[in-house]
């Protein structure tokens, strides 16, 4: 559904990312993970087309990021690290004006913006101010106007950051049940930066791993459970470049 | 041309619930009020004196005949109005694009579908509503004297003069938005804006008596040539020109501005 082409960000000197090449299904939730400063954000920045890239392409559902902005973009939602949230506005009309940016005819926009809060749990919400929610309602506020416009593709940038443990499971739970399939409705393909990796091993399939800007691995979940290795000892050795005995080779049996 | 409306749409929305309409419309109808009314009080006095005066002052009669609401009352009171705008516009554009980059919100912007042109008109258009309420307010009290003032004023020139003020608004709106597509800071926007405006004005000074070589080209950037001239009555379409290039091309500075985000 998405796909990366030999992705590279130059900043000045500095090599953001480097060469960086993946595809992504429906129905898959990638963890994307890596340390701070890894090239996270601004890869996830490349794939939504704020930020292109020095060389490279991306394709959204067979259509050029670049070549056709307009036709890629409306396949894709978006949470960045920061909701994107005007604080003045109503949750209901500022997801209705996401509605409208995003292409929707506007005799469609009121039962989308319906059901991006429900399946958010924003309904009683509906009336309030923005700027007057709780953290964990912003955030929820910020996923639904990535998925108000219902995107085959969604791309969201550290979704649990700075919410309560109660909070971050109710977003995981959300997650988990945009990428399950339900009746009328499309899976998503979901990626999910994150450094967090409880968080990465409660809700993800598949997992990449960048450092530095380059792919270090690209497995799905169960089959790195299978050989016996945790994300943790994973992320050591990947990234930290820790000698940790037996990782792999132990418990593959 | 819909994601125009829809982006004006939330724009003036959100000028109305901040509540930055409801400020800049106050205080332009107490300033505008106010500039009115002395002006009129003085036109009154200066009026009475020439009438008693006529009775010993032979030249009083000659002054009496030229001394008109058009030229005493109306020029100086919409000249007055432009200053009010130097500020008042800034005021509304300051936030334009300086805060959706503050909020993040940029980020939803530009990865929407829409076309970066369309992000800038519907902005501009948000704006251009809020000018067009300012000068229909600055219209009301010189329709007062078309039903009181006897002789009344000439229609023609209170329109044209009406018509260099709107201009001038909608070319201090197109200034004051690409200053706020230049920063996230807001109040560096607002002075931006206001210095850009400012030295619109103040080119007047530069130009001289030769208007030749630089000197005409500084004559032609010059706002206040184009303005005096619909001041005065005269609707000349090399003056309408001048502001339909000024602001088009502020706004395509606006639109580049915001681009050069993906090429950095």
């Amino acid at each position: 559904m998405i796909e990366a082409k030999q992705l590279s960000k130059r900043f000045g000197d500095r090599l953001a990312v480097d060469q960086l090449s993946f595809s992504i299904e429906r129905g898959e939730v990638v963890g994307f993970l890596g340390p701070n400063g890894a090239g996270k954000t601004t890869t996830m920045r490349m794939l939504t087309g704020f930020t292109p890239p020095s060389s490279g392409k991306v394709i959204v559902g067979g259509h050029d990021l670049f070549e056709e902005p307009a036709a890629a973009r409306r396949l894709v939602g978006y949470l960045p690290e920061t909701p994107p949230l005007y604080p003045e506005m109503t949750v209901a009309g500022y997801l209705r004006f996401v509605a409208r940016i995003q292409g929707l005819p506007k005799r469609d926009c009121a039962e989308a913006v319906d059901r991006a809060m429900e399946r958010c749990g924003l309904k009683e919400q509906r009336r309030r101010i923005i700027g007057d929610l709780s953290k964990g309602y912003r955030q929820r506020v910020g996923i639904a106007q990535a998925i108000v416009h219902s995107p085959p593709v969604l791309i969201l940038d550290e979704p649990t950051v700075g919410l309560d443990p109660a909070q971050i499971s109710d977003i995981r739970d959300l997650i988990a049940d945009l990428s399950s399939a339900r009746e009328g409705e499309l899976q998503h393909a979901v990626i999910l930066s994150t450094h967090i990796l409880p968080e990465v091993e409660a809700i993800c399939r598949r997992i990449i791993m960048i450092q530095e800007g380059t792919k270090r691995l690209d497995r799905p979940l169960d089959e790195l459970k299978a050989e016996g290795q945790t994300l943790q000892m994973l992320f050591a050795r990947e990234i930290v470049g820790e000698q940790v005995p037996s990782a792999g080779q132990g418990g593959a049996a | 041309m819909n994601g125009i409306t829809v982006i004006a749409g939330r724009e003036l929305r959100s000028f109305f619930v901040m509540p930055v309409a409801y400020v800049v419309l106050t205080l332009f109808a107490l300033l505008s009020g106010f500039f009115f009314l002395s002006k009129l009080l003085d036109f009154n006095f200066t009026l009475m004196q020439l009438q008693n005066n006529l009775a010993f002052d032979p030249r009083a009669a000659d002054q009496l005949l030229l001394w008109n609401l058009n030229d005493a009352l109306i020029t100086p009171y919409l000249a007055s109005l432009l200053s009010i705008l130097l500020f008042l516009v800034p005021g509304v554009t300051m936030g334009l694009f300086s805060s959706e980059k503050a909020n993040g919100t940029d980020e939803l912007l530009l990865t929407s579908p829409l076309p970066i042109s369309s992000i800038v008109l519907g902005k501009y258009l948000a704006v251009v509503v809020l000018v067009s309420l300012l000068v229909g307010m600055a219209a009301l009290f010189p329709c007062l004297l078309f039903l009181y003032g006897d002789p009344a004023p000439d229609l023609g020139l209170v329109l044209s003069g009406l018509l260099g003020l709107y201009l001038v608004g909608l070319l201090y709106a197109s200034v004051g938005l690409f200053a706020s597509s230049l920063t996230h800071n807001q109040i560096i926007a607002f002075f931006l804006a206001f210095v850009l405006c400012l030295g619109l004005l103040l080119l007047e000074l530069g130009v001289g008596d030769s208007a030749r070589g630089l000197g005409g080209v500084v004559a032609y950037l010059s706002l206040v040539e184009h303005f005096d001239n619909l001041l005065r009555g005269v609707v000349d379409t090399g003056d309408l020109g001048y502001f339909f290039v000024m602001i088009g091309s502020f706004l395509l500075l606006s639109k580049a501005s915001v681009e050069s985000v993906r090429w950095r």
